[in-house]
């Protein structure tokens, strides 16, 4: 009898793995965890992108609820998005920019911030402005320190400034029903 | 005395061009440099299909290479380097797994394989020998000594 | 209307499938010939009509006949015609159809060549193949007929293939790496066979023998090509990532090439008959597993077929049902089994044994390394990476124990060896191979352990096969010359000196590139100039490109050693505008001791551009070793004992009365 279970081993490994590999049909492998959520932000010091001198810090986002959206205009997704934040921005969320550019080399970078500016201007002219205000992030550390891999990702913050939400892919109706809205509205609770 | 030659030879016709070209990221330490390089290779580029970020031309691969040259720069660890990567990029963002209780079994299971077979052959040895029936035996040695 | 008969031909290729599945099987359960004969011309019908399939498809690529979805995915107008071919199995479908193509082929290959075998066995080893080609061909027509038409409405020009595709290396690396994937099929279906019938003496082990090394060396090319296509196409001057897509192909690899060996012991020998049969099963697993992982994307990969969780389950099906089904079977007859032959602790049954243990540790940190990321992450622990450190950590330590043994097997007697008589022997190959690593290492500038390591391995391997030679050569008493008793050595002889050698010369490659490989990312205007490794590179500027379905810019490189010119080097960067996608086209200098390549990168503001620029030492040493122990296999299967007459003669043997297991009169 022991015998037999030696030769039964393989097809028992076998079952194993196929319920694993059976429900990793059903989800995303891109998917990831954030390792910040429930963290404070973390600390920055960061010009406007249209006063470049006005300075911000994490106080910015002391006792209110905001949605951080990291974006920039050469991301096609983002505009995409826009006139959904927009929406939600004139439904009364507050919702604050991190702007990044995609020069890759910022520090030999060919873009002045006027040239930004203009673009930037343009775009939101285009397709509305849900930014109460746009931080710049210019040598897109901020956007690192965050853990941000590409445009558009937004971070829902609460009142005491802790990330509580972080988002990849663009905000729509169905984003908000279902994942981000809930959890603002009980943020506004709070 | 050879190699001095050699290398006298080469610096001459190097020189010889109009000028050297540089290093997109340099480095006065070569041990420095080397780290570099294993830790570009070693860390994953976050949105990439599956690539380091010495390999992958996305912008963020870019800006991590760019953190790394800085914090070696700064004097960082390997250590260090790898940690504030974890901290923003979570345990993905290394393409050496930690060692948690869950993957502990990728060093586990191999060696108790190896042994676990060890042991099953020196075992089924001795139970060979044992049972072994002296006349079957002869019979097949018979014909093996044909081979 | 041709599509819709290629779509014709596939159902009744599935329904031939489905006879052979029942028809031979029932025939050798019942011993009715006539239903037992049925299996040939229904192998041969499958593999007839399979092709017919192919043939229209291919057709409607060189005609770009864009109403077909798969064409417009995958093809355009200005692709040249060769790549049309080839375009073929650019994508999902149509790989799958090259995929159910070569499995037909491997069916009708065993009918054909199988005369000598009795012809119950036949009759199951086909039927077998059926019930696993019935799942296919299900597949192919339910979840991704490749000859689904955009109609009414169908684009006036494709997609366009996807450019990593377009490529010499493209051209031929799937089709071997399927030859191997699928080549596993006949080595399990003779394993199932012999399960079914009962009948596990060590006949079917020597049956499967040569279908088996047929099936390694076309993976062991398969996988060989596509690491040479990753070098020079993907620009960043690797060979190996341990991307899911490699190890999918290597798994299989590390399970048949233990299979081979175990094979030979069994057929030999009559042992280890358990062992082998669950090796025949797993090494299709693996295969299986592999198309699996590839196809239903539950890994991130850079290997991208478009994924469809629908295909992901059909193959999840079959492989549950065959796999599933196998080692259940497995399980309730691999307890009869057994073991007839003796053997001492010390000979060469338990140096293979050791091998195989070896090898399949290696399968399973493979396996593990693959798979853990996604078990982890479905336990909810979070997502977690496992590349390159791991698995290099992991293979060095396997390979000083399975290099050591490698050294010893041949060496050894079967039965068994007395230790003492090996030992000057072995005392001599290690002391040479150390005094030669050492060597070796000292003409590079510095030294490296691992470097000392992987040479010390190397030489031992070569060392210990020249002295296997030389014991069969002074094992021949006759009055011969030594060209002559070299001669008289059989070609599996000479297969089994080709393979080791084969992973020597590949193992020098992997030490050296590995630890003397030169790099430098740098930014270069026109008339710069680098020294990397003793050679200079001269940059001299950036030309246009324009080629028929693509632009863009080619960078110039000069490359001089002490002054002499060497080399111009042309480092594509490539524009396809179908696709919207830039390809490298790295600038390659090939050599025997060094290859010398140059990456061309972006574009910098001030019109400078960024180089990466690499001098990679005995890098082409890994694909030729690769390629000698391909040719080695071949040299396996050339062996006279394989060939129909003996086999006959022995049939007639046995079919007068007389019982003789085959293994003993052969070796």
């Amino acid at each position: 009898m022991k015998k037999v279970l030696i030769f039964l081993l393989p097809l028992g490994f076998f079952v194993l793995v196929a319920l694993f590999l059976f429900q990793g049909l059903f989800s995303d492998p891109r998917a990831r965890d954030s390792s910040l959520v429930n963290k404070p932000l973390p600390d920055f010091n960061l010009p406007d992108l249209m006063q470049p001198q006005v300075e911000y810090t994490p106080e910015v986002f002391k006792g209110q609820v905001s949605l951080l959206n990291v974006w920039g205009v050469w991301c096609i997704t983002c505009a995409i998005e826009l006139p959904y934040l927009t929406e939600l921005s004139d439904n009364g969320v507050r919702i604050v920019g991190l702007y990044y550019d995609q020069d890759t080399d910022p520090d030999f970078g060919t873009k002045t911030v006027g040239t930004i500016q203009q673009e930037v201007n343009a775009k939101l002219g285009q397709l509305g402005n849900p930014y109460a205000f746009n931080i710049f992030d210019t040598y897109r550390d901020y956007s690192l320190d965050l853990g941000v891999t590409g445009a558009p990702e937004t971070f829902l913050i609460d009142k005491k400034g802790v990330i509580r939400m972080h988002h990849i892919g663009d905000v729509n109706p169905r984003v908000w029903k279902n994942k981000i809205g809930p959890v603002y509205q009980r943020l506004m609770s709070e | 005395m050879k190699r001095f030659l050699i290398c006298v030879a080469l610096i001459l016709a190097a020189s010889s061009f109009t000028h050297a070209s540089e290093e997109k990221y340099q480095f006065e330490d070569p041990a420095k440099r080397e780290l570099f390089l294993e830790l570009t290779q070693e860390l994953r580029c976050p949105m990439c299909q599956n690539q380091n970020i010495a390999d992958s031309d996305a912008m963020i691969a870019n800006d991590l290479r760019r953190k790394v040259y800085q914090l070696l720069k700064q004097g960082k660890s390997r250590e260090e380097v790898v940690v504030y990567m974890k901290s923003r990029y979570g345990d993905f963002v290394s393409y050496k797994p930690p060692v948690t209780p869950a993957t502990l079994w990728l060093w586990l299971l191999p060696v108790i394989f190896v042994l676990g077979a060890v042991v099953f052959i020196v075992q089924s040895r001795k139970k060979a020998a044992v049972k072994a029936d002296p006349e079957a035996l002869a019979k097949a040695e018979v014909l093996l000594e044909k081979d | 209307m041709l599509a819709e008969l290629g779509n014709f031909a596939l159902v009744i290729a599935l329904m031939m499938s489905m006879l052979l599945a029942i028809y031979p099987m029932w025939g050798a359960y019942k011993n009715h010939a006539q239903m037992m004969a049925l299996a040939k011309p229904l192998a041969i019908g499958l593999f007839v009509f399979t092709l017919f399939a192919y043939i229209v498809l291919t057709r409607a690529f060189i005609e770009n006949d864009f109403s077909l979805a798969y064409v417009a995915h995958h093809s355009n107008s200005l692709l040249p015609w060769y790549y049309r071919v080839t375009a073929v199995w650019g994508g999902h479908e149509g790989s799958f159809l090259l995929w159910v193509l070569i499995f037909s082929l491997w069916t009708v290959a065993v009918a054909l060549f199988s005369r000598a075998i009795p012809i119950q066995m036949v009759a199951r080893v086909l039927a077998v193949l059926g019930l696993v080609a019935m799942g296919f061909y299900l597949f192919i027509l339910l979840a991704s007929n490749p000859f689904d038409r955009l109609l009414p409405f169908y684009p006036v020009d494709g997609r366009d293939l996807n450019p990593l595709l377009q490529d010499f290396g493209m051209i031929i690396h799937p089709p071997m790496l399927y030859m191997g994937y699928v080549g596993f099929s006949v080595a399990f279906a003779f394993a199932i066979a012999a399960l079914i019938s009962g009948k596990l003496d060590s006949t079917w082990a020597r049956w499967s023998r040569p279908w088996t090394i047929a099936a390694w060396c076309f993976l062991t090319v398969g996988i060989a090509l596509g690491s040479w296509w990753a070098y020079y196409e993907l620009g960043w001057g690797g060979w190996w990532f341990w991307d899911p897509s490699e190890n999918a192909a290597f798994m299989p690899w590390l399970v048949g090439t233990a299979l081979m060996h175990s094979l030979a012991v069994t057929e030999k020998r009559k042992v280890f008959k358990s062992w082998t049969v669950l090796l025949a099963i797993s090494a299709f697993s693996m295969s299986l597993l592999g198309t699996f992982l590839i196809r239903s994307g539950i890994l991130v990969s850079v290997h991208a077929f478009a994924t469809d969780p629908t295909r992901g389950l059909f193959i999840l099906g079959i492989l549950a049902v065959t796999v599933g089904g196998s080692l259940l079977l497995y399980a309730l007859r691999a307890p009869q089994l057994k073991s007839t032959g003796r053997y001492e602790l010390f000979s060469r049954e338990v140096l293979l044994i050791g091998n195989n243990v070896l090898l399949t540790a290696a399968t399973i940190v493979v396996f593990l390394g693959t798979l853990l990321p996604l078990v982890h992450k479905e336990l909810g622990l979070g997502s977690i990476s496992i590349g390159a450190p791991f698995f290099n950590q992991m293979f060095v330590f396997l390979i000083v124990p399975f290099v050591f043994l490698m050294g010893l097997g041949p060496l050894s007697r079967w039965k068994r060896q007395s230790p003492t008589a090996l030992v000057r022997q072995l005392l001599i190959a290690f002391g040479i191979s150390l005094s030669a690593a050492v060597l070796v290492i000292f003409s590079y500038d510095q030294a490296a352990y691992m470097a000392a390591l992987g040479m010390t391995l190397s030489f031992w391997i070569l060392l210990t096969t020249l002295q296997e030679v030389m014991q069969r050569i002074e094992g021949n008493k006759g009055e011969l010359s030594v060209v002559a008793k070299l001669r008289a050595l059989t070609p599996s002889h000479w297969g089994m000196v080709l393979g080791h050698v084969g992973f020597a010369v590949t193992l020098i490659g992997i030490t050296l590139v590995s630890n003397y490989e030169q790099e430098s990312d740098v930014r270069m205007s026109t008339g710069d100039s680098i020294n990397i490794g003793g050679y200079d590179f001269v940059f001299n500027g950036v030309e246009e490109l324009k080629g028929p379905n693509y632009g863009g810019h080619v960078g110039l490189v000069d490359v001089f050693e002490d002054g002499d010119f060497v080399s111009a080097l042309a480092a594509e960067k490539r524009f396809y505008p179908v696709q919207r996608t830039t390809m490298t086209e790295a600038g390659i200098d090939s050599g025997l001791t060094r290859d010398l390549f140059v990456a061309l990168g972006e574009r910098l503001d001030n019109g400078d551009w960024a180089l990466r620029i690499y001098v990679k030492p005995f890098v082409n040493w890994i694909w030729a070793g690769a390629f000698i122990m391909g040719i080695g296999g071949i040299f396996s299967i050339a062996d006279r004992r394989y060939r129909m007459a003996k086999v006959a003669k022995f049939k007639s043997l046995t079919s007068n009365g007389k019982t003789i297991e085959p293994a003993t009169e052969a070796n």
